[in-house]
């Protein structure tokens, strides 16, 4: 029976094909969004599935002057990274399937490795456009991981756990802590927007530079894999978001609308800017983001140290 | 992967890129993401407008020049019309002069518009990119309104025009630019206000006065840096002399001031399309043309949106041209690219080639490029036709 749920938990549900087709649905919403707000009319509701199948159903052409296994395995590496992640956020407001002390610090490694394997696999090819995009994907984390971290920090330190189901059960019997962490908020939305890649910090796949950045030479499955475990990311990120900075995840109603309103102001944010450049993407995050972050986590914790931390503790 | 000693790591952009909107091949040779080295080559939609045109008659050689820009089709047009007239000694009705300066003006809107959409869809500005192609359409239907075509508006005929503008067709035209008024506004705001696109703009691509003046940059790109050349102020020609354009320059010579010149163009063309409304010249709009251009030679200028278009014509007396050259504004402006493009980061470097809002395929013409290997060579026709026949054989 326990290996029965853990089955499910792995390949259906939470994890597995749930988030996988959640995925492609908050995907078609994002684009949609965006088009919206860019005065288009968007892509119809079933387009990112339709887009992977036949990607799917394609020819993978695996070039020359690559590691043939590399290729191959990093995109499944990614997409097995943000479905193991998929298993520790309360998706769709349920419980976690697993749960551990200190799965928070797992997770954001977890969702970290979707865009090492990206930057990875640009280094793997010869391909002038892919190694720009490589170097750039692997800069852009070296800017933004760092105060994300910081940020999902935050609210686990509020609520003296690392274990995310018991700080969405904090987040969620106290007042939204998006009132006391402002700053936080917006670097882990901000950060999230810099994980996948969306504009404005979207320079690693900048197509009027280098076609596709890291992502150039792949086609067919690899590339379908690579989308799918972005999009996966988008779910597992705006959950977390949503749960520690929206007063918790406590059903699925909640779940809805509370990632749907992050989405928005992500897909907001990613119509309103021009692309930064890369320099001006690390500059941004190591001058103002890092160090709000930093200045954030401070004060949290002077506070706590006081115990000023009023209703919120 | 290569292990050799150190090489130039060159970026290729083109001829196929999602840059490029037509081929052309640039070659960047990167240190990091900064630009140490530019190269251009070009060709690769080199029609044989210039030598079609020898081969058919005066009439159907200016429908065929009219299609070397798909964007500033009439400009094209009006520079062999006027040409032709001034060898056939026709003076063209002032009204006719009139609507041409109307259809350019109107066409120059269009295509400022088109580059505003593509130079910040550069940038990854896709919002302001959307906006302004879906405004540029009220331009586009005005067009269609006048003339029946979107694009390649044929409003020119040898001696005057075809289309004449009714109450109608003035009444839609005004009502459509206090629209694409508000709208120029706007951009002026968002594209000297926003602190993400000035980020990509300000200070890059900068080009000094005197570069400008060395490398001969015409159109916009160079009233960005301060050249004070139009020639629609310098020489003007059609019904430009009734009503004078005021130019627009800036001293800054960064992209941000292209953009600033550019769509503060579109005020003016805004303006003086209200001034032909207003004092519109009544009378005929076609006067009669010969079927054949006495002998004589005569160089032509126009202003087109993108810059000083020139075309040398030729008659020989018959019935067709003997000789067209075209000199696109595109082709002038190139040597300030490959200029500026150097220091800059390989980010940039979209931005900066669309700076000059480019046109590929207008610039190509036949070129000969010179081998180290070989000496300079200088080609006769019979050669050139040797080798175009030779060349097509494999």
């Amino acid at each position: 029976m326990n290996t029965l749920f853990a089955l499910i938990a792995l390949m259906i549900f939470p994890g597995g094909l749930f988030v996988l087709f959640a995925g492609l649905v908050y995907e078609w919403a994002d684009r949609k969004l965006v088009a919206q707000f860019q005065n288009r009319i968007g892509p119809r509701v079933f387009q990112p599935l339709a887009d992977v199948i036949k990607l799917l159903a394609k020819e993978e052409v695996v070039p020359v002057g690559v590691n043939g296994f590399l290729f191959m395995a990093l995109p499944i590496a990614a997409l097995a990274a943000t479905l193991t992640a998929a298993l520790y956020v309360p998706v769709v407001g349920l419980a976690p399937a697993y749960s551990f002390r200190g799965d928070l610090i797992v997770t954001i490694y977890l969702l970290s490795v979707l865009t090492l394997c990206i930057g990875v696999a640009g280094a793997n090819t010869a391909d002038r456009f892919s190694l720009i995009g490589a170097t750039r994907t692997l800069t852009q984390v070296f800017s933004y991981e760092a105060p994300f971290m910081l940020a999902m920090l935050g609210p686990a330190i509020m609520a003296g756990s690392w274990q995310i189901s018991e700080i969405n059960a904090y987040a969620a019997s106290k007042p939204w802590l998006i009132i006391p962490q402002v700053i936080g908020f917006l670097v882990a939305l901000v950060g999230l927007m810099g994980k996948l890649e969306l504009p404005p910090f979207d320079a690693p796949e900048a197509e009027t530079e280098i076609v596709a950045g890291a992502m150039t030479e792949y086609s067919g499955r690899g590339y379908a894999i690579f989308r799918i475990a972005k999009d996966v990311e988008l779910v597992i990120g705006l959950t977390l978001v949503a749960a520690f900075y929206l007063g918790g995840i406590g059903n699925p109603l909640e779940f809805l609308l509370k990632t749907v309103v992050l989405l928005l102001v992500t897909a907001g944010l990613q119509s309103l800017f021009a692309r930064l450049r890369i320099d001006q993407t690390v500059g941004m995050w190591w001058r103002v983001g890092a160090l709000l972050a930093l200045l954030n986590l401070l004060v949290l914790v002077g506070l706590r140290m006081l115990g000023w931390l009023g209703v919120w503790l | 992967m290569e292990k050799s000693e150190p090489k130039k790591f060159v970026v290729p952009i083109g001829p196929q890129h999602p840059a490029l909107k037509e081929p052309g091949h640039f070659e960047f040779e990167v240190d990091g993401e900064i630009v140490t080295g530019a190269t251009a080559r070009f060709g690769y939609v080199h029609r044989g407008i210039e030598k079609g045109a020898e081969t058919r008659s005066w009439i159907q050689a200016m429908y065929l020049l009219e299609r070397v820009c798909g964007i500033c089709s009439h400009v094209h047009a009006t520079a062999f019309a006027l040409g032709a007239e001034k060898l056939a000694k026709v003076t063209v009705p002032p009204r006719a002069q009139a609507i041409r300066v109307l259809v350019g003006e109107l066409e120059r809107l269009h295509s400022h518009m088109l580059w505003l959409g593509v130079a910040v869809h550069e940038a990854g500005f896709d919002t302001l990119f959307m906006y302004s192609w879906r405004d540029r359409e009220i331009v586009m239907d005005l067009l269609e309104g006048l003339t029946g075509n979107r694009v390649n508006y044929s409003a020119n005929v040898l001696g005057g025009v075809k289309i004449d503008v009714d109450d109608k067709q003035r009444d839609d035209i005004l009502k459509g630019l206090e629209v694409l008024e508000q709208r120029a506004q706007y951009y002026l705001k968002v594209v000297t206000t926003d602190e993400t696109f000035l980020g990509r703009t300000r200070g890059i691509g900068t080009m000094t006065y005197e570069q400008a003046e060395l490398l001969g940059a015409v159109g916009p790109t160079g009233r960005a840096s301060g050249v004070k050349r139009d020639v629609r102020v310098e020489a003007p020609y059609a019904a430009y002399p009734d009503f004078p354009v005021n130019l627009i320059t800036d001293t800054r010579g960064d992209l941000e001031a292209r953009f600033v010149v550019r769509i503060k163009e579109l005020f003016e063309a805004i303006r003086i399309i209200r001034e032909i409304l207003d004092k519109m010249p009544t009378g005929e709009i076609q006067t009669k043309m010969p079927r054949r251009v006495p002998e004589g030679e005569t160089i032509s200028r126009v202003e087109a949106p993108r810059g000083e278009l020139l075309y040398y014509i030729r008659s020989a007396g018959g019935d067709k041209p003997d000789r067209v050259k075209v000199r696109t504004p595109s082709l002038c402006n190139w040597g300030s690219v490959l200029t500026t493009a150097v220091g800059h980061k390989l980010a940039d470097m979209p931005m900066i080639l669309s700076g000059i809002d480019p046109c590929f395929s207008c610039n190509d013409r036949a070129a000969i490029i010179r081998r180290p290997d070989q000496p300079a060579q200088a080609w006769d026709w019979e050669s050139l036709r040797l080798h175009g026949i030779e060349y097509y054989k494999r």
